[in-house]
């Protein structure tokens, strides 16, 4: 296309310097017109040159914007994530947080506060259900002679053992825990006095064989008392009653059971 | 030329910048009521460091928890530092974290990504 129009205007020179054409009148119309196009040739190329650095502009405009946005984007990513990172550190501290602050640090059982939660859970589900449950309050007999003659470490050891039985004896959804000193509870639901009374049988049995001090030899024993839960009654009541059979077994010198009545 | 002082709170790090030393402190948890006034005050002391010094400048973070706001803060802060990285100016951060809390080391990980400037992660007892 370019080479044409160089040939066409080498021909057209030409032309117009042949002197034989001098006084020719399309000459003169020629000239004019061949000005006139190379004059819009050298204007098109302008306007063409000045449009592409316009496209130019405009694409690298686009660039830089679409590069920006993507470093934004990464960046929202980023933080998305660490933020995320930050909020399961928290859930997990918050779990270890309520897991501490409901089990008994010596012997890793339920500790009171959690007792307490379970015993009104259990309750407003008796309420509700009909079914009730009972309660089993255990303490270690002598536990004080034990501290004073073997040492606190001794002492230690046996509540740890107490405690290691009665996790062990229990069924899943019964829950046992340290009430406080020497004192353990259990909570049975759905259990009736009389086989609330097996269980704590056969947990002094194995109090008896198991949680001796080895040191000395000694052997250990605990007391329990029993109690059901009654409709409509607030926990507290069932408790106290567990704890007056609980004071009648020491009553009645130690190392048994007893129901708290009907 | 001015040093930082900020008393750190339950909700709020303790920060201190120390234009003589070039060394700036963040110290404690982070989830500020309005977390754009707390760390807009580091933003400029970190800008005006850059600006008008050409001294090295190293962050020691001791930081714990960051919420969302704050994290944020914190990448913005990196980024200023990146740019200086970028223009020759000697930048460092040091993030400590105590060696039984793991995933501190883990979070300061995730904030080194895409730094080319100097960053270590330093475990004490």
């Amino acid at each position: 296309m370019k080479r044409d129009i160089e040939d066409l205007g080498r021909r057209i020179e030409q032309l117009l310097a042949q002197p034989e054409y001098q006084d020719h009148p399309l000459r003169v119309a020629l000239d004019e017109l061949w000005r006139a196009f190379l004059d819009q040739t050298t204007r098109l190329e302008r306007v063409t040159h000045i449009s592409d650095g316009y496209q130019t502009l405009a694409k690298e405009r686009e660039n830089d914007l679409d590069e920006r946005f993507q470093k934004q984007l990464r960046k929202l990513e980023k933080l998305a994530r660490i933020s995320d990172h930050y909020q399961r550190m928290m859930q997990d501290l918050n779990v270890a947080l309520s897991d501490a602050s409901n089990r008994d640090v010596l012997t890793g059982l339920a500790n009171r506060r959690h007792l307490m939660q379970r015993l009104k859970e259990e309750s407003e589900r008796a309420s509700r259900s009909g079914q009730p449950y009972t309660i089993a309050m255990l303490d270690i007999d002598h536990f004080k002679r034990i501290n004073d003659t073997l040492g606190h470490a001794a002492g230690d050891r046996a509540l740890i053992e107490v405690g290691r039985i009665l996790q062990s004896s229990l069924r899943e959804y019964d829950l046992c825990g340290r009430w406080g000193g020497e004192e353990f509870m259990m909570i049975m639901p759905g259990t009736t006095l009389v086989s609330a009374q097996t269980l704590a049988q056969r947990v002094c049995k194995r109090i008896r064989e198991h949680a001796g001090a080895p040191d000395v030899g000694q052997s250990i024993s605990a007391s329990v008392g029993i109690s059901a839960y009654r409709h409509g009654e607030h926990y507290s009541d069932t408790v106290e009653r567990a704890d007056a059979a609980l004071l009648e077994a020491k009553r009645r010198g130690r190392d048994c059971i007893v129901l708290s009545e009907v | 030329m001015s040093n930082l002082t900020i008393t750190g709170s339950q909700s709020t790090p303790a920060i201190s910048g120390d234009w003589e030393a070039g060394v700036l402190t963040m110290a404690g948890d982070s989830y500020p009521e309005n977390s754009f006034d707390l760390f807009n005050q580091v933003i400029d002391w970190v800008e005006r460091f850059l600006a008008e010094t050409r001294r090295p400048l190293s962050l020691e973070l001791h930081l714990l928890y960051l919420n969302t706001s704050s994290v944020r803060a914190i990448m913005d802060v990196f980024d200023l530092l990146e740019d200086a990285h970028g223009r020759g100016h000697p930048v460092a951060v040091n993030w400590h974290y105590d060696r039984r809390n793991e995933r501190v080391a883990e979070l300061a990980e995730e904030f080194k990504e895409d730094c080319s400037f100097p960053f270590a992660i330093l475990a004490h007892d």
